[in-house]
């Protein structure tokens, strides 16, 4: 099965960055004998759609904003199974959801990934420009990497998992 | 009973807004507040690094234009170097600029604007989205959308070096030219671009201009604000995106002024209001009078209809036929209805395809002379060019090494904050009356946003944790009385 594994975010905005940090762990710890994409990538719907064409499956390592959450803890999610948020009204103002995305996507006659996992990380709502982490966040970047590894390695549960690294 | 009424379309990728309607005693209008919670700290961010990394660094700003950012920043670093690119350099970053704006134009009517006309304002919202669009008008049209786009990453790919976040432009021009093979690959996809641009006009004309309640809408009052445009011009006063002085015309449609863009402080201030981080642009030497229009408010639009006024036409021909066919059909310059930038940018999508192949059909396009050694030492520029949202401006100071000490950046959308609260303050206007909330009130407010196509934060892609959009009625006293949401 051909997987990609996406860091998405920003960078330069402190804890958004925090899927690429999880990727560039995931370079450091993939084993040789597994053949998957890993990107690092600041785009959301049509642009991620097309990053995905080509894949079977597909695993995406983003920032959430917390809400009960504490920070850090992490959400494993089916794609299909997260709210559609541009389904209807405005959420980017310039794109659509990822989930229309791939079903236009799909519609065009792209080969897409039947399976989308995301790897959700909590964080606090940014606003700041920074190149580093919070140190809750950063202490789950292993763990989020190892989660990772483990979704590539076994089959990927339809069960919503949640893990608190600090408690 | 005075009620306050919130809309928050919450989180994504370009920041948040919200709107704040407050009513009065007769359940009218008083005041509405559309409140942005900016990003702060980019310009204490770039302090201490060097100038030649802000067209890398300052193209992270913003998910959704980063090529603008690379530009603009590329264009100042050139200014505070003191060095100008030679002819081929310029013209490689111009037409990797055009191929940008097809993406991003076409992105934006297709997934965006186009659903409330191709599908209509009253169509359920269930529907209001590109894949409602390609299912009334055809799976075909989803097609070509999705190669107009590739061409253009493409395009961005060979000369800037990277699909999406291009790292070639430097100080003093462009790290990398193209060889003839890669010359003939641009001019094919540039010409396919010219019939898609061509195609997208034929649309609009079918579907909306075709149509006497969307030319209707469109010419409505609720949308209209007469008000000063801005956009970059060339030498012959013809709309540019790269490169030329900055024309603002007034609401009669004569020029108010044309200047350089190192001069910009002389001519556009910002005005502060307590209840939002955001500033608001306005032209200086004709003031602040608050969130009125008319030749005696400062307020101005930069956006595609804006650079359209501003101008004295397109540079070239079959967009500047659209051009004509424009103002004959809206009723001559200028156009004051918001809801025309939707045509406007279909225009510019094509004057953007028509560019590029001008570019690469060039006979020095292929030339090795790209770049041209900074030799002076470095102390500060400005560079602006037009983000497909408008006017981008960045500004930096350096040390003598080309460290920066200072930087100021006056973002596209930023200039038409000013207007999108005026458009948003209107709309809930005329439809919320006596206490009345009319049930489009969601749905035209999110037809003026759209419209101007904002981004107010940059390139925040956490997954959203809250409803995207939610109202809230509240008495005098805070009070919650009613919540409604659209479940999305």
């Amino acid at each position: 099965m051909k997987t990609i594994i996406v860091g998405l975010g920003n960078p330069i905005l402190g804890d958004d960055g925090v899927g690429w940090k999880v990727v560039e762990e995931l370079t450091r710890q993939m084993p040789t004998d597994l053949s998957v994409g890993l990107e690092c990538l600041s785009v959301g719907g049509i642009g991620l759609m097309e990053h995905l064409i080509g894949y079977d499956r597909a695993i995406i390592i983003d920032a959430f904003i917390a809400d009960k959450e504490d920070l850090g803890s992490i959400l494993i999610q089916k794609l299909d199974n997260l709210p559609n948020y541009s389904a209807f009204h405005i959420s980017s103002a310039h794109d659509t959801s990822l989930q229309n995305a791939i079903e236009l996507g799909k519609r065009m006659g792209a080969q897409l990934p039947v399976d989308v996992t995301v790897i959700g990380i909590a964080i606090q709502r940014i606003s700041e420009f920074g190149e580093n982490l919070s140190p809750p966040v950063a202490e789950c970047v292993p763990q989020a990497a190892h989660i990772a590894l483990n979704l590539l390695k076994e089959n990927v549960t339809n069960s919503r998992e949640e893990s608190h690294p600090h408690g | 009973m005075t009620q306050r009424i919130s809309i928050d379309p919450v989180t994504r990728l370009e920041g948040h807004g919200k709107i704040e309607i407050f009513l009065d005693d007769q359940g009218n209008v008083a005041n509405s507040y559309f409140q942005i919670p900016e990003l702060r700290g980019f310009e204490r961010f770039v302090v201490g690094r060097p100038i030649e990394e802000m067209p890398l660094l300052t193209n992270r700003i913003c998910g959704v234009c980063p090529e603008a950012h690379h530009m603009a920043a590329a264009k100042a670093a050139d200014a505070v170097y003191h060095v100008d690119p030679p002819r081929t350099g310029k013209m490689l970053r111009e037409l990797l600029y055009s191929a940008f704006y097809c993406t991003d134009h076409t992105t934006h009517f297709y997934a965006l604007g186009g659903p409330d006309f191709v599908m209509g304002p009253d169509a359920p919202v269930a529907e209001r989205n590109i894949l409602g669009v390609i299912h009334k008008v055809g799976l075909e049209i989803g097609g070509k959308v999705i190669q107009m786009r590739k061409y253009g990453h493409n395009v961005v790919e060979m000369i800037g070096g990277r699909k999406v976040h291009p790292c070639t432009s430097i100080p003093g021009g462009i790290t990398k030219g193209i060889t003839e093979e890669q010359r003939k690959e641009i001019e094919e996809m540039g010409r396919w671009a010219i019939e898609f641009a061509q195609f997208s006009l034929k649309l609009f004309n079918d579907i909306v201009l075709s149509n006497k309640s969307y030319v209707d809408l469109i010419l409505g009052d609720v949308y209209t604000h007469r008000t000063y445009y801005m956009g970059l011009v060339d030498e012959n006063n013809k709309a540019n995106f790269y490169d030329g002085k900055v024309r603002v015309s007034d609401p009669n449609g004569k020029e108010f002024v044309k200047y350089e863009p190192k001069d910009y402080a002389q001519h556009v201030a910002e005005h502060v209001e307590p209840w939002t981080y955001l500033k608001f642009p306005y032209l200086k030497n004709v003031g602040w009078k608050g969130f009125v229009d008319g030749i005696d408010s400062g307020i101005y639009m930069a956006t595609p209809l804006s650079r359209l006024n501003a101008a004295d036409g397109m540079a070239t021909p079959l967009a500047q036929e659209q051009y004509d066919k424009f103002y004959a059909t809206l009723g001559g310059k200028p156009v004051h209805q918001r809801l025309a930038i939707h045509w406007a940018r279909l225009i510019e999508l094509l004057y953007a395809a028509e560019l590029w192949v001008e570019l690469v059909t060039d006979p020095e396009i292929t030339s090795p002379n790209i770049h041209t050694k900074p030799t002076e030492k470095p102390t500060e520029g400005v560079g602006i060019v037009e983000a497909p949202r408008g006017t981008l401006t960045h500004h930096y100071w350096t040390d003598e090494r080309g460290v920066v000490t200072k930087a100021n950046l006056i973002v596209g959308t930023t200039n038409n904050y000013a207007p999108i609260q005026m458009s948003t303050h209107k709309a809930a206007k005329s439809l919320i009356h006596d206490g009345n909330v009319n049930e489009g009130l969601l749905n035209m407010v999110e037809m003026a946003f759209r419209a101007y196509d904002p981004c107010f934060g940059c390139a925040t892609h956490s997954l959203p944790g809250q409803m995207p959009l939610e109202i809230t009625i509240r008495d005098a006293d805070g009070n919650l009385l009613e919540v409604l949401k659209q479940f999305c």
